[in-house]
C-alpha cells in the first residue's frame, strides 16, 4: 500500500451489525484499506471536514453511506460532500441503504451520489455485493483531496 | 281561508235566493198592475154599457143597442179576469161578488129598458129609466171599483216597498260580498306569499346544508386520505426499518454456519487424530443442534423477510398512482389465461375465458394483477377429483362492471370467507406455497379501483369470485 495513496474508507453506518458485516466482506474481499466507523451523521461530518486524519485536511477518502441515521438524514450528509464549496466533493460516495424506493435513489444521484447500492436482506446476496464492491474498490481510482 | 271561501259561498247562495225573490216581488207588482189595467178596463166597459143604454133610450138608434148588448157581454169576461186575478185575496172576491150582483141587478135593468125602447114604448122606458135604482146601483159600482183600485194600490205600494227592500238587501249582501272577496283575496295572496317565502327559504337552507354537507365530505375525504396516507406511510417505514435488524440477523446466522462449519471440522479431524477428546456433547452440538438451530433462525427470517416484503408490496401499490384508461377485459383476460396456462397445464386445469367480456375503463395492471391473483389462487387450490375448470366472465350492469371467476376446485369452508381477504390468512389445507397476501392484495386492489370483491364458495364444490367495479374509475389524479 502506497502511503501518499492509502484511500481509507469511511463508512457511515448506524447499525453495528451492519457495519460489522460490510467490514468483514469488504476485508475478504481483500481490501486492507483503513476503515473508519461512525454511527451517527454529526461525528462523520466532523472528521470528513475537520479531523486532521479526515480527507478534507489529510489525502483521499471513499465514503459508505447509510441513509437511516438518528442525527440526520444520510442525504443531509451527501449534500454537504457534495456542496459547490466542499474541500471534498470530489470524493466518491457510495450510498449503502436497505432504501430501494425509486425516488430516493433518484434524489441521491441528483445531490451527486456515485453509486447507489440496495442492501440485499439474503445474507449470501449481501456478501456478494459487498464483495463486488471491494472489487470494484481495488480498482476504482480517486482523486487527490485539493489541499490548501 | 276556510272561513273567507264558506263565506264567499254563503254570499253565492244569498245573491241566488235575493234574486229570486226580487223576481217574485217584481211578479207581484206587474201583478197588483195587471189587476188595476183589468178593473179599468171592467169600469170602462160598465160605464160604456150604461152609456150607450142611456144613448139607445134617448135616440132610439138601434146602433145604440146593439152596441150596449155587444159591451155588457164583454164585462161578465172582464169580471171573470179579475176575479182570476184577484183569487188568491178575499177582500177583493167579496168586492167582487157584490159588484156581480149589483151588476146582474144593472144588466137586467138594461135589458129591461133595451125590450120597452124596442118595443115602442120609449115613454116606458123613460119612465122606468128615471124610477130604476139604476144610477144608486152605478154608484155602489163605482165605489166597490174604487175601494177594489185603492187595495190594489195599497198592496202595489206594499209590493213596491218590498221590491225596494229587496233590492236594498240585495246590495247590502252585494257589497258585503264585494267586501269579504277583497279580504280573501287579501288573505290568500298572504298567505301564497307567506309560503312562497317560506319555501324559499326553506330551499336556501337546504342549499346551504348541501353546500355545507359537500364541503363536510370533501373534508372527510380529505381527513381518510391523510390517515390512508399516514397508514401507507406508516407501513413503509415500520416494514422497512424492519428489514434493518433483519439483515443482520441473517447475516451474522450465516456468519454463525460458516463458524460452526469450522468448528465441525474440527471436531472431524479431533476425530480422527485425538478420539478421546471429543466428547458426545461436542459432537452433537456440532453435527445436530447447532445445524437444526441455524436451519430454524434461516427459515424463521426468511419467512419474516417474506412477509415485510409483502407489506412493503402493499404499501407501494397502496401508493402507486392508479392511471385509468380503456380496457378491452378480453384481452387482458386472454393475457392472464395465456401467462398461467403453464402452470395450468401442469395441474390439469383449464382456463376459459367467456367471451365477450365488457369494456371497463379503470387502471390496467391492478385489473391484471387482481385477475392473476384470482386465477392463479384457482388453479393452485384444485380438486383432486376432477380435472380443474376455471372460468373468467363477465357482465355490465348499469353503471358498473362484474367480472366473475369461477373454479370447481377445493371450495373455501364458510367460516373462512371473509378471513381469506385478511394479510396472511389462508384457508384449508396449507399444501401450496404462499404466504396468504393475494387476496389482502386483490382486495385493496379492488378497493382502491372504487370496487367490492366477495366469495361465494361451497366446500369441496368450487369458488366463485365476484369483484365488482365502477365502469369508469374517475382519474383521481395523485391518490394517496
Amino acid at each position: 500500500m502506497n502511503e501518499h495513496r492509502s484511500v481509507s474508507i469511511i463508512m457511515i453506518e448506524d447499525d453495528e451489525g451492519h457495519a460489522r458485516l460490510i467490514e468483514k466482506n469488504i476485508r475478504r474481499a481483500g481490501i486492507l484499506n483503513d476503515i473508519k466507523h461512525f454511527t451517527d451523521g454529526t461525528s462523520a461530518l466532523d472528521y470528513l471536514f475537520k479531523h486532521a486524519d479526515g480527507p478534507a485536511l489529510n489525502g483521499p477518502a471513499l465514503v459508505l453511506l447509510d441513509l437511516n441515521l438518528p442525527d440526520m438524514s444520510g442525504t443531509d450528509i451527501l449534500t454537504k460532500i457534495k456542496a459547490e464549496d466542499s474541500p471534498v466533493k470530489r470524493t466518491p460516495v457510495v450510498v449503502l441503504t436497505t432504501t430501494d424506493d425509486k425516488i430516493e435513489i433518484q434524489r441521491c444521484y441528483d445531490l451527486g451520489c456515485n453509486v447507489y447500492i440496495t442492501k440485499p436482506v439474503n445474507y449470501e446476496s449481501f456478501a456478494q455485493a459487498i464483495r463486488q464492491l471491494g472489487l470494484f474498490l481495488s480498482v476504482i481510482q480517486v482523486p487527490d483531496v485539493i489541499l490548501d | 281561508m276556510v272561513i273567507g271561501f264558506a263565506g264567499l259561498a254563503l254570499i253565492g247562495i244569498a245573491a241566488a235566493l235575493l234574486t229570486a225573490r226580487t223576481s217574485e216581488h217584481t211578479q207581484w207588482v206587474n201583478h197588483s198592475y195587471q189587476v188595476e189595467v183589468s178593473i179599468g178596463r171592467l169600469q170602462a166597459l160598465i160605464e160604456q154599457a150604461e152609456t150607450t143604454r142611456r144613448g139607445y133610450v134617448l135616440t132610439g138608434h138601434t146602433s145604440y143597442a146593439d152596441n150596449a148588448r155587444a159591451t155588457a157581454a164583454r164585462i161578465g169576461p172582464a169580471i171573470e179576469a179579475v176575479a182570476a186575478l184577484t183569487a188568491d185575496n178575499s177582500r177583493q172576491t167579496a168586492r167582487i161578488a157584490g159588484l156581480r150582483e149589483q151588476l146582474a141587478a144593472i144588466a137586467a135593468e138594461q135589458d129591461k129598458t133595451i125590450a120597452l125602447t124596442r118595443a115602442g114604448r120609449r115613454d116606458e122606458a123613460v119612465a122606468s129609466f128615471a124610477a130604476e135604482t139604476g144610477f144608486r146601483r152605478m154608484r155602489a159600482v163605482r165605489g166597490l171599483l174604487s175601494a177594489m183600485l185603492a187595495d190594489e194600490r195599497s198592496l202595489l205600494a206594499a209590493r213596491d216597498a218590498a221590491q225596494q227592500s229587496g233590492l236594498q238587501t240585495f246590495w247590502i249582501v252585494l257589497v258585503a260580498s264585494g267586501v269579504l272577496i277583497v279580504a280573501v283575496a287579501a288573505v290568500s295572496l298572504a298567505a301564497i306569499t307567506r309560503y312562497t317565502r317560506d319555501l324559499t327559504t326553506a330551499r336556501d337552507r337546504l342549499q346551504l346544508l348541501n353546500t355545507d354537507l359537500e364541503g363536510a365530505v370533501a373534508e372527510r375525504t380529505a381527513d381518510l386520505s391523510r390517515a390512508n396516507e399516514e397508514i401507507q406511510r406508516f407501513a413503509y417505514i415500520v416494514s422497512h426499518d424492519l428489514r434493518s435488524p433483519l439483515v443482520n440477523v441473517m447475516g451474522f446466522t450465516s456468519e454463525l454456519d460458516a463458524a460452526r462449519q469450522s468448528l465441525a471440522d474440527l471436531v472431524d479431524a479431533a476425530e480422527q487424530t485425538a478420539p478421546e477428546i471429543v466428547t458426545d456433547e461436542a459432537r452433537l452440538a456440532a453435527r445436530e443442534d447447532l445445524p437444526e438451530a441455524i436451519g430454524f433462525i434461516r427459515t424463521s427470517t426468511q419467512k419474516m423477510d417474506r412477509l415485510i416484503n409483502a407489506i412493503l408490496k402493499l404499501s407501494r401499490e397502496g401508493r402507486r398512482v392508479m392511471t385509468p384508461e380503456t380496457l378491452p377485459l378480453d384481452e387482458i383476460a386472454a393475457g392472464v389465461r395465456d401467462s398461467l396456462s403453464h402452470l395450468a397445464m401442469e395441474r390439469g386445469a383449464e382456463i376459459i375465458v367467456d367471451s365477450p367480456l365488457p369494456e371497463l375503463v379503470s387502471d390496467r395492471l391492478a385489473i391484471e394483477q387482481i385477475l392473476s391473483n384470482l386465477v392463479e389462487n384457482a388453479v393452485k387450490y384444485l380438486s383432486p377429483d376432477r380435472p380443474g375448470r376455471i372460468v373468467i366472465s363477465g357482465q355490465r350492469t348499469r353503471d358498473r362492471v362484474l367480472i366473475e371467476v369461477s373454479d370447481n376446485g377445493r371450495g373455501i369452508a364458510a367460516a373462512d370467507h371473509s378471513r381469506i381477504f385478511d394479510l396472511f390468512r389462508r384457508s384449508g389445507t396449507q399444501d401450496q406455497p404462499g404466504e396468504g397476501i393475494g387476496l389482502a392484495h386483490v382486495r385493496a386492489l379492488a378497493y382502491r379501483l372504487g370496487g367490492t370483491i366477495d366469495v361465494t364458495s361451497t366446500f369441496g364444490e368450487g369458488s366463485i369470485f365476484r369483484l365488482s367495479l365502477p365502469l369508469t374509475l374517475p382519474d383521481a389524479g395523485t391518490t394517496a
